[in-house]
């Protein structure tokens, strides 16, 4: 049997070619100047969100509907850049090869968690307490104290957030070393202080391997409980009469869609300005655009399954809610979100050609960052300009709330932020891990089977 | 991996077609055992058409009871086939391959049997026919086609269909094997059912090809199947606890944990009783106990989610549902039996390794996990019934009585003499799925250890 299989020349870069290139000199993947250049522009922007947050505290709290872009955009973040890190947690507790060099592309959107938790401290604020005027509203929180969504909203994200950030520094550990060994200056100082002494002991790497895969189900099992909690206080029980039980599934679903999107596009710039096409392949690609796939059709299916409950109930909660969120105000927001998030997706990658492709993904991950925006907008936008928290269900449907000029500050300097956060991080740590590049070099072989191409991967217990 | 034996293409024929070829002892009175059940059952049927829906525990207001329960629940463990074969066969993991048929055929007796309870519950099966044709011609009264119980025969047809179809094409090239095996009316037998299987290249090619797109065209129906079941209950807010948004995705993920529980103890039985210990080995109980950990606590999620949103409404009566499904006799016992059955005694046990390879472990965890998913069934159905409502002025507490028992008890007995008959004639494990995965097997000198591995297609720009 084993004859079918024939040794292959091995094109792959040799361990110190790996070394060399992701660590050179000290520095990270990024080359310095275009890195320099962009975080000057990246920093510029960011200074335009920090106006448009003062801008909007500079209101108050008292116009709730104000807050409602400003809620979208956190929410987007807690999504895409929140969810990113999963792109690498679940293919790696299945064993699942491919995903090595992307591991940390999508780990090191961590970094982002600290543009959501200080955007998020705003929000709070803005959040009404529990009782009003002697009047309990409708939550998930039952007779609890007033402000019990305020604090459990905040340790959730701040949870997730320094998970993520617990995720990121273990799985960098080894690179880190590497990167004291080489670097000079405070790049050396801070990298050698995070790698904890790390030499590369059996020990270490067995420690190593099982922080990363505890942290990985703690972070998983933190971002379904933030998004819960995130999407009952902030959105549905903003909405009186709004009852759906999917929907903190379908906004942990879709972020799960973001945040391969945004893996997809942060893997796609810094292969090409990174000039890593050797480490980042067509085969991490091809194996994320299936899940991206499978992503946007269980997009479909969540909303779908929310959809013909409240069409069939016809009740007047249920009409009123289809009318908030699909068919009344918002109806553009969520014709735009149906396109990009799924009818796009499904049509554009069902075909092998472009799921065969490294740009194919990446255009398609992008239109999936703008669909979820778009999303994010349609729900909170909404939901934080309904009238009457305190009634049986929606009474008046509320118009379309427009942005104002600090909105759309607040949205380009929160994306402008969470791509200098995300560069900022890059600097420290290589965006592709060199550890993982030399494991999966050690563990896989390419060779040919019969006639076509393929690898021999070993599967350690 | 490690427990991987290389066997010769002769003993993995001689070994897998024991049961096809031969007849074990135990067989025959197995299936007489299970015989005498479904002509009990049978009788049992006949007895209830003769005398009428009276002589079950259905009453107003329960008219759905454990026949629709028990409906559900084969529907529900119908699911195992489409997820053990498609979507890991999608997903290229290897240790599908000794559990893929065994999972398909209990897709399709389950599908089988879960059809005939609607017709047994209907009571008068001849008028099953008003599902199709109009219950009044002149007056043109139509059955409602945008009734999702109009749906549910269309999809679970289509789903046993295209299961069934799905079992055949993966059997081509045993049947052909199989052919050559045998003579007389037996090799007539084969050669009909071969379609000329010869085992060239062309026929390989398009038996692959057809298994890949029948798994991706499967998996919609797959989805569909649970979703339209649940739809049954969803669409009708008359009755609390029943409209929720999603019912869709919580039954679809708990006949998944459902069905592959099924499998785990198909597969332990099978090891037992047809010594096959070479081929179903603690690695593949170890693996599925791996999957069945992440579905079921993805399944007791939602379960909360289900439950929190349900009291979210604050609906007097929706409240009044929960206490009486949670807390009042003898729902509140059936309900810590359901949780502790289904999550918390199975769930908890499969994080330890020395219970995922023990066999007999997972033979009772599974069974477990099936007796607590036929209860949340039980307690989702028949409590919400049970309550007082408006406008009803007859209500009674529900009991099945013993035809409706017996009638449970022939569908297992229905489902295990059938797979019994199966694996008469046809071998219960694929054996070119064995041979191939010998084929794609090997292993990698890393160091000092050789280290099992698989052999991976390597997509190339």
């Amino acid at each position: 049997m084993a004859s079918h299989i024939s040794t292959a020349p091995d094109h792959r870069p040799t361990f110190q070619e790996s070394a060399s290139q992701l660590i050179a000199r000290g520095r990270t993947s990024a080359p310095a100047s275009p890195a320099r250049l962009w975080i000057v522009v990246l920093s510029a922007v960011t200074l335009v969100g920090v106006v448009g947050v003062a801008g909007r505290l500079a209101g108050g709290f008292a116009d709730r509907s104000a807050w409602g872009y400003y809620a979208a955009v956190v929410s987007f973040l807690l999504s895409t850049a929140g969810a990113a890190p999963m792109v690498s947690i679940a293919p790696t507790l299945a064993r699942a090869s491919w995903v090595r060099p992307v591991t940390r592309v999508s780990q090191l959107f961590a970094a982002v968690g600290v543009v959501t938790a200080l955007l998020y401290i705003p929000l709070v604020f803005a959040l009404p307490p529990l009782v009003e005027d002697g009047v309990r509203r409708r939550s998930i929180w039952f007779g609890a104290p007033s402000l019990t969504p305020h604090l459990w909203g905040t340790i959730s994200v701040l949870g997730l957030v320094f998970i993520g950030l617990a995720l990121l520094w273990s799985s960098s550990i080894p690179d880190l070393k590497a990167v004291a060994e080489t670097a000079t200056g405070l790049r050396r100082r801070i990298a050698g202080r995070l790698s904890m002494g790390f030499i590369g002991t059996d020990t270490q790497w067995k420690a190593l391997r099982m922080r990363i895969g505890v942290l990985g189900a703690f972070y998983f099992l933190f971002l379904v409980f933030t998004h819960i909690v995130f999407s009952a206080d902030f959105a549905v029980a903003l909405v009186a009469g709004w009852k759906d039980a999917i929907f903190p599934m379908y906004h942990a679903m879709t972020s799960l869609q973001s945040g391969l999107a945004s893996t997809i596009v942060a893997a796609y710039f810094i292969r090409r300005f990174g000039r890593l096409e050797r480490y980042i392949e067509l085969d991490q690609f091809w194996a994320m655009s299936k899940l991206l796939f499978a992503t946007s059709l269980l997009w479909f299916y969540f909303f779908f399954s929310a959809f013909i409950v409240f069409w069939y109930g016809r009740t007047g909660s249920d009409q009123a809610v289809i009318d908030i969120l699909i068919g009344g105000p918002y109806r553009w927001a969520f014709i735009a979100t149906f396109l990009l998030s799924f009818v796009i997706p499904l049509f554009s990658l069902m075909w092998n050609p472009v799921r065969h492709s490294i740009k194919g993904p990446t255009i398609i991950g992008s239109l999936i960052l703008t669909g979820m925006l778009i999303d994010r907008i349609r729900i909170y936008a909404a939901a934080w300009s309904a009238e009457g928290i305190n009634d049986r269900y929606l009474r008046f449907v509320p118009a379309t709330h427009w942005p104002d000029p600090w909105d759309v500050f607040v949205i380009v300097g929160a994306i402008g932020a969470a791509a200098l956060a995300f560069l900022l991080a890059t600097r420290l740590v290589p965006a592709v891990s060199l550890w993982e590049i030399q494991y999966m070099r050690l563990l896989t072989r390419p060779v040919r089977f019969l006639k076509g191409h393929a690898f021999i991967i070993a599967k350690p217990d | 991996m490690q427990q991987h034996r290389e066997l010769t293409e002769r003993q993995i024929n001689t070994q897998l077609l024991n049961g096809a070829l031969a007849t074990p002892a135990w067989w025959k009175w197995a299936v007489i055992g299970l015989g005498l059940i479904v002509l009990a059952g049978f009788s049992t049927f006949g007895y209830m058409v003769n005398r009428g829906l009276g002589v079950t525990g259905l009453g107003r207001p329960v008219f759905w009871g454990v026949f629709i329960t028990t409906f559900v629940f084969w529907v529900g463990i119908s699911h195992a086939g489409i997820m053990i074969s498609a979507i890991l066969r999608l997903t290229q993991a290897e240790w599908r391959r000794p559990v893929t048929r065994a999972a398909e055929l209990l897709t399709v007796f389950s599908l089988i049997t879960a059809l005939t309870f609607p017709v047994i519950h209907a009571g008068r099966p001849w008028r099953i026919i008003y599902w199709i044709l109009p219950y009044d011609f002149s007056r043109g009264v139509w059955p409602n086609v945008r009734s999702p119980l109009i749906w549910d025969p269309a999809a679970i047809g289509t789903y046993l269909t295209g299961s069934t179809l799905f079992l055949y094409v993966a059997l081509l090239p045993d049947l052909g094997n199989l052919r050559d095996r045998t003579t007389g009316f037996k090799h007539g037998l084969y050669t009909l059912l071969a379609l000329g299987w010869r085992g060239n290249s062309r026929q390989w090619r398009l038996q692959t090809t057809a298994g890949i797109l029948l798994s991706a065209l499967m998996l919609p129906i797959f989805v569909s199947v649970h979703s339209i079941v649940s739809w049954d209950f969803a669409v009708t807010p008359a009755v609390e606890g029943w409209h929720s948004t999603i019912f869709a995705p919580y039954f679809v993920i708990g006949a998944v944990h459902s069905g592959v529980s099924a499998v785990v103890t198909m597969m332990a039985l099978m090891r037992w009783l047809w010594k096959w210990d070479n081929f179903i080995r603690p690695e593949h109980f170890d693996a599925l106990a791996r999957l069945l950990i992440v579905v079921g606590t993805a399944w007791f999620a939602f379960t909360l989610v289900e439950i929190l949103y349900s009291l979210y409404s604050l609906e007097g009566q929706e409240l009044a549902f929960r206490d009486m499904q949670i807390f009042q006799w003898p729902w509140a016992l059936l309900f810590v039996i359901f949780l502790i059955t289904a999550f918390f005694i199975p769930v908890p046990a499969w994080l330890f390794k020395r219970v995922r390879n023990s066999i007999p472990l997972m033979f009772w965890t599974s069974i477990s996990v099936n007796i607590g998913m036929w209860l949340e069934r039980f307690l989702i159905i028949v409590p919400a019934l049970s309550r007082k409502q408006p406008f009803v002025y007859v209500w009674g507490s529900y009991h099945p009585s013993l035809v409706e028992l017996t009638l449970i008890l022939w569908s297992l007995a229905f489902v295990g003499m059938n797979m019994l008959l199966f694996a008469r004639f046809f071998p219960l494990i694929p054996l070119f799925e064995q041979k191939e995965s010998q084929a794609f097997s090997s292993r990698v000198q890393i160091g000092r250890a050789s280290v099992p591995a698989v052999l991976r297609e390597r997509e190339q720009e």
